[in-house]
């Protein structure tokens, strides 16, 4: 789970409208995506799950996340509901090789450790999937800049990334996206899903983008809307913190049981 | 006369109607959706509702791959083809293969969760070993390969957004995409319902010309000339159109059934124009000097009291249907009444209102000799017999009665719809190929309500799986407790507490199925437990050749949860199979009787005795009674199509009756004695009645051209059974008479 959760939740403006001219889709894309190094971010997070009749499942966990030695490491626990309390799932995201994870369950009161090359399609069991918490790698897709369109007020470039090969179409679990990326600060606001079979998917509303020290923000809402099978998750970020300071010793499957 | 009087009227609303029903006829639709055949007040239709409404109504396609080693290099790369192409398509919202099935496992400490098939095995020793893995792996072994690794299984959830046509050509398209030497079967209910669509169109296209072409030709060989058969055949097809017309008048769909409807117009419309004719030409020839007007009058009023009392009974009988369970059945019981309901009065005002405008014959052939010939002798023969002989004859027809019914206790229901196509049909072979190499192609599934992260709850499904499994015809059965027992399979270590149980807290339950939600597809959990949390469900998949099997699942299902003081709500398609069996049977009954009662009253208010009642009811009791007893010993199942026999038979057979009693009684009114009116009766309108169950037994033969197996052994059926009818009235009703000498047929008509 490369970069896991910061890429899409945090998003660095670079420059003004004034500069952006003559910029080609894949310059564009990557602005837009490009995350500021903040080192280390602990946020809460609450998930609601909504099926097709708008039953809602609600997880609340908090998610600290650090780099060591190019290695990004995650600890999620779950904060509520009560009979999931305490569950926690560490994640150390290799560059080259199958991520490492472990997870502690109160009831059993013991770490386990998770040796897995399958990556489940989704995330907490939400329509959002853990390709979409990753960053991409930009040279895995073609950029291409299908025009302008008028977003909520806001004037948007309409990017389209397409995966170059079928296996990075298959991993991605997309043929491609469209994104609108706002003209003026290169925020994403909507991010259109198409499935291997080119058939629009789902569609993903970032807002509620929260600015931060030098031109970094914080998207504190994504809604992800599943248009086949008509369910529908949100992500609200219910408090952050950034620049923080963990050890590693703060990632270390021992910390689980604490 | 009224009918010469207001001739054009009755000519001009006849063909109105006609041709106003050509307005809803292009409107007509088929429905074959097997499953809508069922009223709604069906328990398990009702069970199925609620817990569709919990669990979605995903159709399941399934696509059986065979080959002689389905671990060949070959075919696993074709199978993985195939099923990634189908993961690719929207449509699909669910593929599971042997190459979605995973490795889930506890292994140096650690959980391991790995594909089952990583990479295609290209030796024989990687090969064996990947056959080692999947023996051991009951995600996949008998789910997706079958025991003896012949057959390899693709699962397509369907979400509901193409029809069975678009569905099934994109299943084919896909398949031919990647072709291979394998054999590919398919099943499942959208495969079922786009071939039954497909077959019921072609039948309606096949059998109806065939249909009228055979009756139009057998008018002209007994009338032999051309105006004859014009008439009585415009009547055939006019009762068809007004027939079909009011099915979507009525709001409804052409159903399987439906396709019986044209052909049994055919059989039976004819009837009552075709007496019309040979009536009236009789008085022509034995009265050429009468004119048109004159012969007109003549034929209608001797006519039209044994007609009426023929459609009549006809019609009372077909309306027995209307008692049936089966909706089609009902709507058919409908549709047919006022079909012949037409042929009737078209026949008694249409033909004469026609006749009418014709000029005088120069020439008059003598038609129907009733003299000489090969019928002449047998039925002389036959009477001097029934004379000579009653006890004996009645005596003959008791044993043969009592042979026949014994049968009935090898009567058996069909358990299932799959034996609308034919048996070597793609869908039956994997069919077969499920019952014999996978869990079975039977699915009953058990709702439970309640906290389904209670370990009490997850106990009581683990025993009630345990239990289950122990049933002979049953495979599979897969339930919330299955999957919380792999995942403490996967974070234990074997021999260690905990493995291979279900956790003893409520808490543990819980991160158990977080840890599965956070490793897995949601969907795949959804199978057995609701978005909630609050309803569970059991699968159990089995195979059944017989309706005892589904209901000795269903009471071990009852008697189990019974024991727990646990309600669960039980539906599953084969439950449904369970019912429509059960109700083709009970439906049968209460149609037959609902026709017995009705005929008897009819017969009994008609000859103003209930001893006609009696009588006039035994070749209908005696050919229902032996055609079921002969379904029996021939294997014949009772099913949909075969349960409507009784009603139509017996609104044919009573006809037979009538004609003979009427006969009997003419013969005795003019001081004939038993002996004289029994062999006049059978020299005269034997031959009649003869001739008139040779059409209909013709018409219905059409049915042995039918694509569904099920109409071809209805037809066989309707034809014994008719055949009894008219062997009954012909020689046991005579010889009854002759040894009762009922009252009624001795009172004078007035």
């Amino acid at each position: 789970m490369k970069t896991f959760f910061i890429s899409l939740m945090t998003v660095m403006i670079l420059f003004s409208g004034s500069q952006l001219a003559g910029q080609d889709a894949a310059a564009i894309s990557k602005k837009s995506m490009d995350v500021v190094d903040m080192g280390s971010i602990q946020m809460d997070l609450t998930i609601h799950i909504l099926d097709n009749k708008g039953n809602d499942r609600i997880r609340k966990i908090r998610i600290i996340t650090g780099t060591f030695d190019d290695v990004n490491k995650t600890l999620i626990r779950f904060i509520a509901p009560p009979e999931v309390k305490g569950t926690s799932l560490l994640i150390y995201d290799y560059e080259d090789k199958d991520d490492d994870m472990w997870i502690y369950m109160p009831a059993l009161r013991k770490v386990r450790r998770i040796v897995s090359s399958e990556k489940g399609k989704s995330f907490m069991g939400s329509e959002f999937t853990n390709a979409d918490m990753s960053r991409p790698n930009q040279s895995d897709f073609n950029y291409e800049i299908l025009g302008t369109e008028l977003y909520e007020g806001k004037m948007c470039w309409k990017i389209e990334s397409a995966g170059i090969s079928s296996d990075v179409r298959k991993a991605s679990g997309y043929s491609k996206t469209i994104s609108f990326i706002d003209q003026e600060n290169y925020l994403c606001h909507k991010v259109e899903y198409y499935d291997l079979s080119g058939s629009l998917h789902r569609i993903q509303y970032i807002s509620d983008f929260r600015k931060q020290k030098g031109s970094n923000y914080i998207a504190c809402r994504m809604t992800m809307e599943n248009i086949q099978n008509k369910r529908t998750s949100q992500m609200t970020v219910d408090h952050f913190e950034t620049g923080m300071q963990f050890s590693e010793n703060a990632f270390s499957p021992s910390i689980l049981q604490q | 006369m009224p009918i010469v009087r207001f001739r054009w009227w009755i000519i001009l609303t006849t063909l109105l109607l006609v041709v106003a029903s050509i307005i809803p006829l292009l409107n007509i639709r088929i429905n074959p959706d097997l499953e809508s055949y069922l009223p709604d007040s069906m328990i398990s239709r009702q069970n199925q509702k609620e817990i569709n409404d919990a669990f979605g109504n995903e159709e399941i396609l399934l696509i059986v791959i065979e080959a002689p080693d389905v671990l060949e290099q070959g075919t696993l790369l074709r199978v993985r083809e195939i099923s990634e192409a189908f993961a690719q398509m929207p449509q699909f919202e669910r593929v599971y293969s042997l190459f979605q099935a995973k490795d889930i496992r506890s292994g140096d400490g650690s959980m391991i969760v790995e594909s089952l098939v990583g990479q295609i095995p290209q030796t024989t020793i990687e090969r064996e070993e990947l056959r080692k893995a999947i023996v051991s792996n009951e995600l996949a072994y008998k789910l997706t390969v079958s025991e003896d690794f012949r057959y390899l299984l693709i699962m397509l959830g369907l979400d509901g957004t193409l029809t069975d046509g678009q569905l099934m050509e994109m299943v084919q398209e896909t398949l031919d995409r990647f072709p291979g030497e394998e054999k590919v079967s398919i099943t499942g209910l959208p495969y079922l319902r786009d071939e039954s669509n497909q077959k019921i169109g072609r039948d309606l296209m096949v059998l109806l010309p065939i249909g009228l072409l055979v009756m139009f030709l057998f008018l002209l060989i007994s009338f032999r000339d051309l105006k004859s058969v014009l008439l009585p055949f415009s009547i055939v097809l006019f009762s068809i159109m007004i027939c079909m017309a009011i099915i979507p008048v009525f709001g409804w769909e052409l159903s399987l059934i439906g396709v019986l409807i044209p052909i049994m117009m055919i059989a039976i419309a004819n009837n009552y124009g075709v007496y019309f004719v040979v009536r009236y030409h009789d008085i022509s020839t034995a009265e050429p000097e009468m004119d048109v007007l004159e012969r007109v009058k003549k034929t209608t009023d001797y006519l039209k009291m044994p007609v009426t009392l023929c459609g009549l009974t006809t019609i009372v009988g077909i309306l027995g249907l209307v008692a049936h369970l089966l909706v089609p059945a009902r709507q058919m019981g409908v549709v047919t009444a006022i079909g012949i309901t037409f042929a009737l009065s078209a026949s008694l005002l249409f033909i004469p209102a026609v006749l009418s405008l014709f000029k005088k014959d120069k020439k008059h052939k003598k038609r129907f000799v009733h003299t000489g010939g090969f019928f002449h002798s047998l039925s002389e023969r036959t009477a001097k017999h029934i004379v000579l002989h009653p006890k004996m004859i009645i005596t003959a027809f008791a044993l043969f009665l009592v042979l026949c019914s014994a049968g009935l206790f090898f009567l058996k229901t069909a358990p299932d719809f799959n034996k609308v196509l034919p048996e070597n049909h793609a869908y039956n072979r994997a069919i077969t190929i499920l019952d014999n190499h996978f869990g079975g192609s039977k699915i009953i599934q058990v709702m439970f309500e309640g906290n389904t992260t209670d370990p009490f709850l997850l106990q009581c499904l683990d025993r009630y799986e345990k239990e289950l499994k122990t049933l002979p015809n049953v495979g599979t059965v897969s339930s919330l407790s299955s999957v919380v027992k792999k995942i403490s399979q996967a974070l234990h270590d074997p021999g260690e507490p905990g493995y291979d149980q279900i956790p003893g807290s409520g808490e543990a339950v819980a991160q158990y199925l977080e840890l599965y939600a956070l490793s897995g597809d949601p969907g795949d959990l959804e199978q057995f437990v609701n978005f909630d949390y609050t309803k569970t469900l059991m699968t159990i998949q089995f195979h059944a050749d017989e309706l005892s099997q589904v209901r000795q699942v269903f009471s071990r299902i009852r008697q189990l949860t019974g024991s727990d003081s646990l309600e669960p709500v039980i539906g599953g398609f084969s439950l449904t199979d369970k019912d429509l069996g059960e109700s083709v049977r009970r439906g049968q009954y209460y149609s037959l009787l609902a026709a017995f009662i009705a005929i008897l009253f009819l017969l009994s208010v008609i000859f103003k005795s209930i001893k006609a009642g009696i009588i006039g009811s035994l070749p209908l009791i005696f050919s229902v009674l032996c055609t079921f007893g002969l379904m029996g010993w021939l294997g014949i199942e009772l099913n949909i199509v075969t349960a409507l026999l009784s009603s139509i038979s017996i609104g044919l057979g009573v006809d037979f009756t009538i004609h003979i009693f009427w006969r009997i009684k003419w013969e005795l009114a003019q001081g004939n004695d038993y002996t004289g009116s029994i062999t006049t009766t059978l020299k005269s309108i034997g031959r009649g009645i003869v001739i008139n169950a040779c059409s209909v037994m013709l018409g219905f033969a059409v049915l042995f051209l039918s694509a569904f197996p099920l109409i071809r052994s209805f037809a066989f059926l309707i034809i014994v059974s008719l055949m009894l009818c008219l062997v009954c009235a012909l020689v046991l009703i005579p010889a009854i008479c002759y040894c009762a000498r009922p009252k009624f047929l001795e009172k004078k008509n007035k």
